[in-house]
């Protein structure tokens, strides 16, 4: 039996031939895009047409906090604001995945997938539609007629293309940019725009914006934290199809049997529907990078809530909920602040 | 069985083998036992739901039963939620570990190896035997699932998880979809139950190994720590069917299920020619 060992090769073969072809896979190169400057890229961004798609995304988090137990249960009573922080907490903290489609001007389709369970907003018009299918509950907003429908619905911060325009139209003189080396998203070539805070007084080390060198979409937003070397937070696509999405996926009626609920629209335009209506206009100092927000909750009694005391704390003047890129000072007094700063930037803002 | 009808067995070629060979697996009392068991998932669950005062609410219970009122057919889709994770593998894991370990122990081996078929072919022959219990497997839920279904709640409209309201016919579709997404989960076990049980001589052993490593499989899959190895987790994907019950449907994980299945067939099957062939049978 001198050639046994020849009869092991396929199961050597194997490895060899599957790791070859992930990398294969990886590899696969960008086209060559030609060079342009963060001015004209911002233009770029900003001149892009309207154009249907679908997409698949996925957005990650590591901001050095505790990941929160799936599916945390808020006490029965806990009040629209308690809520809303959860909800906010665990879009921080948790890992999300879904799809994005685009059809006309004014139709949209968000889906966050859970594991056996699917969050859908869906915009039509003026009709905006929201599916949870966890507890089988929809909820129905009519939108006045001159509002945009697509930046108005809820659930915006999932979707790459909103939160990168988000933070370019919040760039301002405080902020440099620089064009990195080309990369690659969902299959498509693009320019990596890097926006720098001028500032040492915040939090956040860099901002980069892959923008799609073609059509000026933007493909993926990462945040990284001052001083560490991979993002605290990425929001991605993973693949993008430039092609119209089935019109029937923008027309949604709710299933039988489901809660449905009529929900005003929201007063102010571009908030939150449930917490514009029922939270406290918040009041920001400073500008830029170094903007801290103020919210006045003392009433709502949200400091007390055990949940918030179990992430936060102790510090000079409140609880502290501390991550690589945001901190959260609920303030003695009951008032929250957050802010992409320093902690020391924070007790002061709540001194004066 | 006696020695000379295994000979006469093992002389026959290619198809025929494998009529043999699975003449044998179904003839045995422990392979109908264990379909039986797999059965009375979905006609219990179907059973309590029909029997309950007040049908089971939104959130409650396994995934997708409260649909089952709407749509009988969504029992299937419940009964594989709740058999893949450990009571499909663990047939299959007695099947796949009992292939080549089991004719081992009862000294019927050699028999076997006798016929000129050889020890590749006798291999792929115990391979696809067990992938035909794999596709028996998910089908008897299945087709239990909509057999109970139907004649307790009757078939009809059926919510997918995106809220949207589908017929009757896409929802035949979809659960089909769904037990084909989970019979290929099973291929990439079955693999590694041939390999195991050319290892050992203890068909127990092997059955037990198998059913072990599906655990430890899952259990991994469950620690964040490891999330660089998760994607190659032969167990990834197992209940990624929800993705099927989206509208569109997903295909992402389906394929790459696919592929990885694919790939743990041919490292295992590799494996286990390896060990086959170059292995002393002496029993």
């Amino acid at each position: 039996m001198a050639r046994t060992w020849s009869r092991w090769l396929p199961a050597a073969a194997v490895p060899l031939v599957v790791a070859g072809s992930v990398a294969f896979a990886a590899q696969a190169g960008a086209d060559e895009l030609p060079e342009r400057t963060p001015a004209e890229i911002l233009t770029l961004l900003a001149d892009r047409d309207h154009q249907p798609f679908s997409g698949e995304f996925e957005q990650t988090s590591d901001l050095g906090l505790p990941q929160l137990p799936g599916g945390v249960e808020l006490p029965d009573d806990a009040a629209g604001d308690a809520a809303a922080v959860t909800a906010v907490l665990e879009a921080l903290t948790s890992d999300h995945s879904g799809r994005v489609f685009v059809g006309e001007q004014d139709q949209a389709r968000l889906q966050v997938f859970e594991t056996f369970g699917e969050r859908d907003v869906i915009v039509n018009g003026n009709e905006v539609w929201a599916y949870d299918s966890g507890d089988n509950s929809a909820t129905h907003t009519t939108l006045p007629a001159d509002a945009d429908a697509t930046t108005a619905a809820p659930g915006q911060q999932y979707r790459p293309d909103e939160v990168a325009d988000h933070l370019i139209d919040a760039v301002g003189p405080s902020t440099e940019l620089t064009v990195r080396e080309d990369v690659e998203v969902a299959g498509r070539a693009a320019y990596d725009l890097v926006l720098t805070p001028r500032t040492d007084a915040t939090l956040v080390g860099e901002v980069a914006i892959a923008v799609d060198g073609e059509t000026g979409q933007p493909l993926r937003v990462t945040v990284t934290a001052r001083g560490e070397a991979t993002p605290a937070f990425e929001i991605a696509y993973t693949s993008l199809d430039p092609t119209a999405p089935d019109a029937d996926l923008f027309e949604f009626t709710p299933p039988a049997g489901a809660d449905v609920e009529e929900v005003a629209p929201p007063s102010d335009q571009g908030g939150d529907a449930s917490a514009s209506a029922q939270h406290p206009e918040p009041s920001v100092i400073g500008t830029g990078w170094e903007s801290v927000v103020i919210i006045d909750a003392g009433a709502t009694g949200l400091g007390d809530e055990p949940l918030l005391a179990q992430l936060t704390t102790a510090v000079d003047g409140g609880r502290l909920l501390g991550t690589d890129l945001v901190n959260v000072l609920v303030a003695d007094d009951g008032r929250i602040l957050v802010g992409a700063v320093p902690l020391e930037r924070l007790q002061a803002a709540a001194a004066e | 069985m006696p020695a000379d009808a295994v000979a006469v067995r093992a002389r026959t070629h290619g198809g025929a083998l494998l009529a043999s060979e699975l003449r044998v697996l179904f003839r045995r009392w422990r392979t109908w036992a264990m379909l039986a068991a797999l059965a009375s998932i979905p006609v219990l669950m179907a059973v309590v739901v029909r029997l309950s005062s007040e049908p089971p609410g939104p959130g409650e219970g396994p995934p997708f039963l409260d649909q089952v009122t709407n749509n009988g057919m969504f029992v299937a889709v419940t009964a594989l939620v709740v058999t893949t994770p450990l009571f499909l593998p663990l047939t299959v894991a007695v099947v796949s570990g009992d292939t080549i370990a089991g004719e081992a122990s009862l000294g019927t081996l050699r028999y076997l190896l006798v016929a000129p078929a050889g020890r590749v072919r006798l291999l792929l022959v115990k391979y696809l035997s067990a992938v035909v219990f794999c596709l028996a497997a998910s089908g008897t839920v299945l087709l239990v699932g909509w057999a109970i279904g139907v004649a307790l709640f009757g078939a009809g409209e059926a919510t997918l998880l995106s809220g949207d309201t589908i017929g009757v016919g896409d929802a035949v579709l979809r659960s089909l979809l769904v037990g084909a997404h989970v019979s290929i989960c099973m291929l990439g076990l079955a693999a590694v139950g041939l390999f195991i049980s050319t290892l050992t001589d203890a068909g127990v052993g092997a059955m037990a190994a198998v059913a072990v490593l599906t655990i430890v499989a899952q259990v991994l899959g469950q620690l964040d720590q490891l999330a660089w190895l998760h994607p190659w987790l032969f167990t990834h994907h197992w209940l990624a069917f929800a993705d099927l019950l989206r509208e569109p449907v997903v295909w992402t994980s389906f394929t790459q299920n696919a592929l990885l299945q694919a790939a743990y067939v041919a490292f295992f099957g590799a494996l286990a020619y390896g060990r086959f062939s170059t292995k002393d049978v002496l029993s």
